[in-house]
């Protein structure tokens, strides 16, 4: 009976001791940031300040969000999913330092970026979106298979964003 | 028995497996916080206030470098030789003795220094000026507030802080010296704005601040009044620059906030109308055009993100984004440069054919009411005349005194325009009435053509004001900068390649 006791003891105190130690990490995380769809949420990682600045200081900034073009729009199911595939996909990367020094969009956010683009210019692209359909059969976007950025390669990040190209960007140190 | 057992198992894998990404989590914010301190140079050392621009250029080299590329701007362009009424509308006030168009941020104290309208003081006694003339020249302005108050900063006369007033516009202006956040030095701002509501100084976000840095400067204030006792006990009066922002931001309300307060910056020389000088109302006007309305901020443009190499930075070269094209409007308008220019200029000329019809009506109502009081007009006849004048003045000059408001936001620009030269007929008008009275029906005003002219008919006497400036030149500034070398303030980076370049010279 005294060991089991002991035992029982030892099996509570680690529960909480769990508990306890996943308070923490949702506290050191920042954990409940990431619900919110702020931008700052993205600069929680450091590896995304050149993105943000280089976007601060883009005309996008006025208009879309980080997650208005990088996460899909049409469907708050969709949203969710990406999201949470995304999140995880980055929490690996950053536990596992698996992230390399050039960091690219995956081929799944370069179909969603690209939708938003189109979403968002519909407008203007329309014709544009009709006409790639009757001159090219296998291709999802526009003509010859092209993203928007193939030519509007600064839009909206710069032709310069590696981890060390935007220095001093006092803008993007306030906390989130 | 099993089940606890299982339960420290299981937590047992989860608690190394949380410690490991807590580790992990932790490492992370600190490597965060090393790259945050990129910006905020570990080993930077820069004093609270320190005005001297090159301590905070050694960690900032490419801003400082930027800041220091204001220099290409050094042409004299005299205004009053341009628009010689000018001299008539302000005769009996400063500006009529000398203005030029600015230059850049770095030459802003050398023309405070030598500009006729701070006279030529032989001791810190002399002089037109009150101190509250240095406010935003120099970072040495907010340093001697904090080491000194604001009250004592603001009293005396200009050339009693000349031994303390050494560097040019600079870094502590706007920045935090230890976390380089924007920061406005100048205590007024805040006040002004939490005053006028619409956007308390506390709840103003960076972007926000990347347009406030500057409007603490370029915005429309006066001297106020203030009472105050200096801790030896002796009663002194401080002339405070205060935005007159209290009923709000357009030309109406701070026409109206002056009238309230009866308060006047001088009498006109000609026409004794209660004269209003507007400054330069950059910040108020900015807000209601497109831009504004659309949350750009001052230093989108003047002080657009620039590539150097593999790097990217804001560009400290304060000026016109018409130098830097590219690098500003493409970035969101499409387009051709030429077009875009076109199209500034186009706005340019709008501007200046009301600005010219402006400046010729009121011109004419100083002199005709002048002729009325010389043939005997009275008071009553004249006071609603003079109010007239007063306020197409002050609306004339508040859309134009910021330079560039006919680009921040045209409509408006032209609109205040508008009314100041409906104002100033009106004026006209009724002097008709008062002239026909006293027989001068046919007066007609004297020419004004030129800036000779034009200070010839108001007797301003150039060349002794002249004469006096150059004397202070040649004596009391070099005792100035020989203090301030001794202080420790004096910075010979921030005067490397100056000549001396005036309208008079």
């Amino acid at each position: 009976m005294k060991t089991g006791n002991i035992i029982k003891y030892i099996a509570i105190g680690s529960v909480i001791t769990v508990v306890g130690l996943f308070a923490y990490m949702v506290y050191a995380s920042n954990m409940i940031s990431y619900l919110s769809e702020d931008p700052k949420v993205c600069i929680n990682c450091h590896v995304m300040t050149s993105h943000y600045a280089t976007w601060q200081h883009s005309a996008h900034r006025e208009s879309a969000t980080c997650v208005e073009c990088h996460l899909p729009q049409e469907s708050l199911v969709d949203k969710m999913i990406y999201k949470s595939m995304d999140g995880a996909k980055d929490f690996a990367a950053m536990t596992f330092r698996t992230f390399g020094k050039h960091i690219k969009v995956s081929d799944s956010a370069t179909k969603r970026i690209q939708a938003n683009c189109i979403f968002c210019h519909r407008e203007t692209v329309s014709q544009m979106t009709v006409n790639s359909k009757l001159y090219q059969e296998n291709g999802e976007s526009t003509q010859i298979d092209r993203n928007c950025w193939d030519c509007h390669r600064k839009t909206p990040h710069g032709s310069t964003r590696s981890l060390t190209a935007t220095p001093d960007n006092i803008g993007v140190k306030e906390e989130p | 028995m099993k089940k606890p057992i299982v339960l420290i198992v299981v937590s047992a894998i989860a608690i190394v497996a949380l410690i490991l990404l807590v580790v992990s989590i932790n490492k992370e914010k600190v490597e965060r916080k090393a790259m945050s301190s990129v910006a905020i140079n570990p080993e930077a050392e820069i004093k609270k206030f320190e005005s001297k621009s090159s301590e905070w250029g050694k960690y900032y080299p490419r801003q400082y470098d930027s800041y220091m590329q204001t220099k290409d701007s050094d042409k004299i362009d005299d205004v009053l030789k341009k628009d010689p009424g000018l001299v008539i509308l302000w005769a009996g006030y400063g500006f009529a003795k000398d203005y030029n168009a600015p230059r850049g941020h770095h030459y802003i104290l050398e023309d405070n220094i030598n500009t006729l309208r701070t006279g030529g003081p032989t001791d810190d006694k002399t002089g037109p000026m009150p101190t509250a003339c240095w406010t935003c020249k120099s970072p040495d302005v907010p340093r001697y507030m904090h080491e000194n108050s604001e009250l004592d900063y603001f009293t005396g006369k200009w050339a009693r802080l000349g031994t303390e007033i050494s560097n040019p516009v600079g870094c502590a202006d706007c920045h935090d010296n230890k976390t380089m956040k924007l920061t406005p030095a100048r205590p007024f701002l805040a006040r002004a704005m939490d005053k006028e509501g619409s956007l308390p100084y506390a709840d103003a976000t960076h972007q926000d601040k990347r347009s406030l840095v500057c409007a603490q400067c370029h915005s429309e204030y006066y001297f106020k009044k203030t009472e105050w006792t200096d801790p030896s006990g002796s009663k002194k009066t401080a002339k405070v620059v205060t935005f007159p922002w209290d009923n709000g931001f357009t030309v109406e309300d701070m026409e109206k906030y002056y009238d309230d307060i009866n308060f006047k910056d001088w009498t006109h020389k000609i026409s004794k109308a209660p004269m209003l000088k507007a400054q330069h109302p950059g910040y108020e006007i900015f807000i209601t055009g497109a831009h504004g309305l659309n949350n750009v901020a001052c230093a989108d443009c003047h002080m657009p993100y620039v590539r150097e190499g593999g790097v990217k930075y804001s560009s400290h070269k304060v000026g016109s984004p018409l130098d830097n094209l590219g690098n500003v409007c493409m970035t969101c308008h499409r387009g051709t440069e030429q077009e875009l220019r076109d199209t500034v200029a186009r706005k340019l000329e709008r501007k200046a054919e009301l600005h010219k019809t402006a400046i010729n009506v009121i011109g004419k109502a100083h002199l005709e009411a002048g002729k009325a009081w010389e043939l005997g007009a009275t008071k009553e006849e004249m006071q609603d005349i003079l109010q007239d004048i007063r306020h197409a003045q002050w609306r004339w000059d508040y859309s134009i005194a910021s330079h560039g408001s006919f680009f921040h936001a045209p409509e408006e620009t032209l609109r205040i325009l508008g009314t100041a030269i409906n104002k100033g007929q009106e004026a006209r008008l009724k002097l008709r009435t008062v002239l026909a009275k006293y027989n001068a029906v046919d007066y007609v005003a004297p020419d004004f053509s030129t800036k000779e002219k034009a200070q010839e008919i108001i007797g301003l006497p150039y060349q002794k004001l002249v004469d006096e400036k150059v004397g202070f030149q040649n004596n009391l500034r070099k005792e100035w900068i020989e203090k301030q070398k001794q202080k420790g303030l004096y910075d010979p980076k921030a005067w490397e390649g100056i000549e001396l370049k005036t309208s008079y010279n």
